[in-house]
């Protein structure tokens, strides 16, 4: 909402308070301000005395202009929409201007192609007055020369008020507020309660009330009044906040809306058959609205109707054939309390809003109502002529305001924490137009925010300020959580990755439809993906059910800016759908290698590309031991396998691993093989927290034998080490495979073979080996292997 | 005798003086030392000594073994130090490094943990809830009337089934809640989601950090003072911050914490940072509705709330301009951070 100064200025006298000032007052108030319009000092109003061409250049003049200081003022000036008399804006030496961008510059003293000018004639451009402007800002001739522009067009606040305080959504209940705060009294009234109209309930047929959507309406009928352009101050007023003034009667109730935050409607009397009907829309019923658009309405929307059809959305918006024109006499002016559930619903679904029913939504003070028509008839009267009716027609009626509220000092104490007086409280609430009445408090019908006690303490706190209130700190001892525990195994294997030279990904959890088909995560067989039901567009419209998608994403995006040698993971949420619709969340990890495995350099101009055995490495280093690689029949990734801890029936799947089919990795342009593995945070949390047990280390020497063997090409090593896993020989200790090699060209080997080389550790425990126990059991190792596989030893 | 040995004294010396190679040393070595050597074969010639000198002579055999030796010995010494220099003499030390990759962490992580580590001195732990919300942990038990605009399907992500994506981490606080009693002592970080078209400054998911304490006699004072500690630890012990009234629909008294940020070249701007207020009896009371109990009847419990937006704090910390740079992962980006 817009508030001006100069209009506050109407209900508190706030002269000796700068701009920064009630800044500070208005954002201590819980006030939010988004911007400040205001023109900046050393800018003064000057009349042009005279202008001459430039001597040097054909596009500039040289004027003198009268500052107000009594000498003139020589200016050069590039603009041509003046003439000799005319008065504009001038910024004089010292003057800084808002430059846009956040930038500013300072007018000094120069010479303009050799001839001196002593300051800048602006346009309403430059004065941040409009968003466009050709040439110079020509100000109203009554202004006084050296009048400071700021008080030609005063500051202007853009305020955000909180849901819970429409009462200043207007400048009364702005000034209301500050003159609380300020301890200033106001000008005027505080508040439209009060009116000396007499009214009457409506006679059949005048106006009846059908919906409990609009509990009180009121209709005061004005004849004979003549529709023109509105004064002056009043158009004035209404462009100082950024509204356009139309004519007399809808200006005054635009002033009105602004003045005292109750929305008002005029109908033009003759275009109303019959009485006003306040009733729900029929379903399908379609109504022509102000703004020129035609809204399909239901069952759920309240309008204003006479006796054939609608002429208004009650509290949102008036229709384009019952409001006033030029040729309007007699009019009808609506005002009343509607509903803020209904408005709030109706706007929402129709796309519709207004100053109204932004105030309606939120709510208007009802005691206010009659009041405030009272106050926009004599406006009407005054301004456009015409005779009132002298009582005001009146359907339904308002309740009794808000109840009163009793507040225990000690209550109010105890939630802030701080030693407030008694004297203190009291003064704080008094001054916000609460009396105190026997033991409770009475409210202003303005304040429908305050109906519990910790209401009055929000209010104590926010008038004393957290200035005034001690810092204490109170610290407990906390146990850690399970999510303390997830955390911190998670920090770790972050930077374990990322000294492993992974980089951590955070990619959006919505995905596209399309980047379904990059999931791999097996964990989720059986499950669906969750598809959100108003998604912004189709590119996110899924809850990721993996992370990889996201990753391979990133990869693409890498690759576009010319980095194809990745090493990225990622950890966080994924979502997916039981057969019987419950969602599940789980806290997934995945790594994408792809590119050179080394970063080239003249230590290695030729890096070999990165390979299933770099990312079952980098598995390792963040696993703990036992981590087995077991092959499955993927169908999706190339060499999948499946990442399992453990052998057997013990065995716990925690993820899966592989290369990202070639042809869509190339789809997202990615040359080089991309390796991806995906697992389940908590299912690798379980199984690294085995319990840490000293062993003895071996006290006498082992003795290693290598042996070389050849296989059938197509044997899997796997199976090999399977082989010695399960060997019964109690003093080998370990075979590790050092060396496999092929030779395609079969020269040295033929081609359908390969040689697989291990290095085998013997050793007991209680005493050194002697040679020919090695060579003993070494030898019956041989033949088990001979037999098992068919080798040949090299 | 001991003239003899005197001259293999100084043939040996001479040769070793000639040495050049290990080889060299060796077959010097062999020739004097060894078992057909000149001084092993003068040894040998013991035995025709006159017993009355095999005293000197024997002296005079050790001192040129002695003296044979140790000059061999320094030779290779010198030798080895010869080759070692050599060995190592090939190396450009301006050359520059095999390099490692190089990893790191994501800014985002890097300033959750930063605001972990602190509140966890402080005497809080973790807590999580699900990303895929009831309406009623969502917004129901945090106060929020049903016709409230940020439950409109233009702001929030629904589901078929009426479930949605949480807009704020405070469900956190209803779920901890839900489960444990007073005093609770917690700080939640997550995702949450709004309805929001990507761009600099708004993304349609981002991170938050809740803060709840619930005990007895918590009070708007003992939140000052928290956050205060927690932002100063943050930002250093210099940061200015104000508390400016608000309004939450879960929390009452409402604040929101701005800092004033001080950036190259600009004037000095207050920006904001936290929401946070004493929780809403309202809240306490829909809680004890749904646990059927008295553990957090509003009469004797009290509590303070605070929440924070992850992202912005990021964009604060490390001058990010632009929120999406966050989720777009260029590696350009990333490496910055290590």
């Amino acid at each position: 909402m817009n508030v001006s100064l100069q209009w506050l200025g109407d209900h508190v006298d706030f002269s000796e308070y700068s701009i920064q000032q009630l800044d500070e007052l208005l954002t201590f108030a819980g006030i939010e301000v988004e911007g400040i319009e205001s023109l900046p000092n050393h800018l003064v109003v000057a009349q042009i005395l005279s202008s001459d061409k430039h001597p040097d250049a054909e596009k500039l003049s040289v004027c003198q202009v009268d500052d107000g200081s009594g000498t003139s003022r020589q200016i050069v000036c590039g603009a041509k929409n003046y003439e000799v008399g005319d008065k504009v804006p001038l910024a004089l030496p010292g003057c800084v201007l808002d430059a846009g961008g956040g930038k500013s510059f300072e007018i000094k003293e120069g010479k303009l192609r050799g001839v001196d000018s002593l300051g800048m004639m602006c346009s309403a451009k430059e004065l941040g007055l409009a968003a466009d402007a050709d040439g110079l800002l020509i100000l109203s001739p009554d202004l006084k020369p050296g009048t400071p522009m700021a008080e030609v067009y005063p500051a202007v606040f853009e305020l955000e008020i909180t849901p819970n305080r429409p009462d200043c959504l207007s400048h009364l209940g702005v000034a209301r507020e500050l003159a609380a705060l300020a301890k200033k009294s106001l000008k005027g009234r505080a508040h439209f309660g009060e009116t000396s109209t007499p009214s009457r309930a409506a006679k059949d047929g005048e106006v009846s009330l059908e919906s409990e959507a609009c509990p009180y309406y009121t209709a005061r009928l004005i004849r004979g009044v003549k529709v023109t352009d509105s004064p002056a101050w009043l158009k004035q007023k209404l462009e100082s906040i950024g509204l356009r003034p139309i004519n007399n009667l809808v200006d005054i109730t635009n002033y009105v809306l602004m003045e005292t935050g109750q929305p008002l409607h005029v109908f033009d009397l003759a275009k109303l058959e019959g009485g006003i009907v306040v009733r729900e829309a029929a379903d399908g019923e379609t109504f022509l609205a102000l703004d020129g658009k035609e809204y399909a309405l239901t069952a759920e929307d309240l309008v204003i109707a006479d006796a054939k059809k609608a002429v208004a959305i009650g509290g949102v918006m008036g229709g384009h054939d019952s409001g006033v024109t030029e040729t309007t006499t007699d009019v009808l002016l609506e005002a009343a309390y509607f509903n803020p559930q209904a408005v709030r619903r109706t706007g929402r679904r129709l796309g519709l809003h207004s100053d109204s029913s932004y105030r309606f939504e939120r709510g208007v003070d009802p005691l206010q109502v009659a009041g405030v028509s009272e106050f926009a008839t004599k406006l009407i009267l005054d301004l456009a002529g015409g005779k009132a009716e002298a009582e005001l027609v009146v359907a339904g009626g308002v309740g009794e305001g808000p109840k009163p509220v009793a507040l225990d000092h000690d209550y109010c104490r105890r939630i802030i924490g701080a030693e407030i007086p008694d004297g203190t409280i009291d003064g704080i609430l008094a001054s916000l137009g609460l009396e105190k009445v026997g033991g409770a408090w009475k409210i202003p019908s303005f304040r429908l925010d305050l109906a519990r006690p910790i209401d009055l303490v929000e209010e104590v706190a926010r008038v004393h300020g957290l200035e005034g209130i001690p810092s204490t700190t109170m610290a407990t001892f906390s146990s850690a959580s399970k999510a303390d525990e997830a955390y911190d195994f998670l920090r770790a294997i972050q930077d374990r990755l990322a000294s492993l030279g992974f980089h951590e990904a955070r990619n959006l959890k919505l995905i596209s439809g399309a980047q379904l088909a990059d999931n791999f995560a097996t964990s989720h067989r059986g499950m669906s993906p969750v598809r959100l039901k108003n998604p912004l567009n189709d590119e996110q419209d899924y809850l990721r059910p993996g992370i990889v998608p996201g990753l391979l994403a990133s990869a693409s995006r890498n690759e576009h800016f010319g980095r194809s040698d990745l090493r990225l993971f990622e950890a966080g949420r994924v979502f997916v759908a039981s057969p019987k619709g419950e969602e599940i969340e789980h806290e997934h990890l995945a790594l994408l290698l792809t590119g050179a495995r080394v970063l080239r350099s003249w230590t290695d101009s030729k890096p070999k590309d990165l390979d299933l055995h770099d990312l079952r490495g980098a598995l390792e280093a963040i696993c703990p031991d036992g981590l087995n690689f077991v092959p499955i029949a993927d169908g999706e990734l190339l060499c999948a396998c499946s990442i399992e801890i453990g052998t057997g029936k013990k065995a716990v799947k925690i993820g899966v691993a592989g290369i990202v089919p070639p042809a869509r990795a190339r789809e997202l342009d990615l040359e080089a093989p991309v390796l991806v593995a995906e697992l389940n945070l908590k299912k690798l949390m379980v199984t690294a927290k085995t319990e840490i047990r000293h062993a003895d280390l071996p006290k006498f020497p082992g003795s290693s034998r290598d042996v070389a063997m050849l296989v059938p090409g197509d044997l899997p090593a796997g199976e090999v080490a399977a082989f010695f896993e399960v060997y019964d020989e109690p003093l080998l200790i370990s075979a590790e495979l050092f060396d496999v090699f092929t030779d395609p060209t079969g020269a040295k080997l033929a081609t359908d073979k390969k040689s697989l080389a291990y290095s085998l550790l013997y050793r007991a425990p209680e005493k050194t080996l002697e040679a020919a126990e090695v060579e003993a059991a070494h030898g019956k190792l041989l033949d088990s292997l001979k037999k098992a596989f068919n080798v040949e030893f090299r | 005798m001991l003239a003899q040995l005197d001259t293999i004294q100084t043939e040996a010396l001479a040769a070793i003086a000639g040495i050049t190679d290990e080889a060299s040393l060796e077959e010097v070595r062999i020739a004097f030392l060894g078992k057909k050597g000149g001084l092993t074969a003068a040894a040998a010639g013991m035995r025709d000594v006159p017993a009355d000198q095999k005293k000197d002579v024997g002296q005079k055999l050790n001192e040129v073994r002695e003296a044979i030796t140790s000059a061999l010995e320094a030779t290779g010494a010198d030798l080895i130090a010869k080759k070692d220099a050599a060995a190592f003499a090939s190396i450009d030390a301006t050359l520059p490094s095999r390099p490692l990759p190089k990893g790191g962490l994501h800014p985002l992580t890097l300033v959750l943990d930063e605001a972990v580590k602190v509140l966890r001195r402080m005497g809080f732990a973790l807590a999580e809830g699900p990303e895929i919300e009831t309406e009623w942990h969502c917004f129901d038990a945090l106060n929020t009337p049903a016709d409230h605009p940020a439950r409109n399907e233009s702001d929030t992500f629904y589901f078929e089934n009426g479930k949605l994506l949480r807009t704020h981490t405070s469900s956190v606080q209803i779920r901890t809640m839900e489960k444990e009693v007073p005093p609770v002592r917690i700080i939640a970080p997550g995702s949450a989601f709004r309805r929001d078209e990507i761009d600099a400054t708004h993304l349609s998911a981002f991170h938050q950090l809740e803060g709840l304490y619930v005990d007895q006699r918590v009070t708007l004072a003992d939140l000052k003072g928290t956050l205060e500690y927690f932002f100063r630890e943050i930002f250093g012990a210099k940061t200015e911050f104000r508390f400016r009234p608000h309004f939450f629909p879960f929390t009452e008294p409402s604040f929101e914490v701005d800092i004033k940020l001080h950036a190259a070249g600009r004037a000095a701007k207050w920006i904001e940072i936290a929401g946070c207020g004493m929780v809403d009896p309202a809240v306490f009371a829909e809680v004890g509705r749904k646990r059927g109990d008295a553990a957090y009847d509003p009469e004797k419990v009290t509590g303070f709330a605070f929440g924070m937006g992850l992202d912005r704090l990021a964009m604060i910390m490390y001058g990010i301009p632009d929120l999406r740079l966050l989720i777009e992962n260029d590696v350009r980006f990333l490496q910055q951070f290590r």
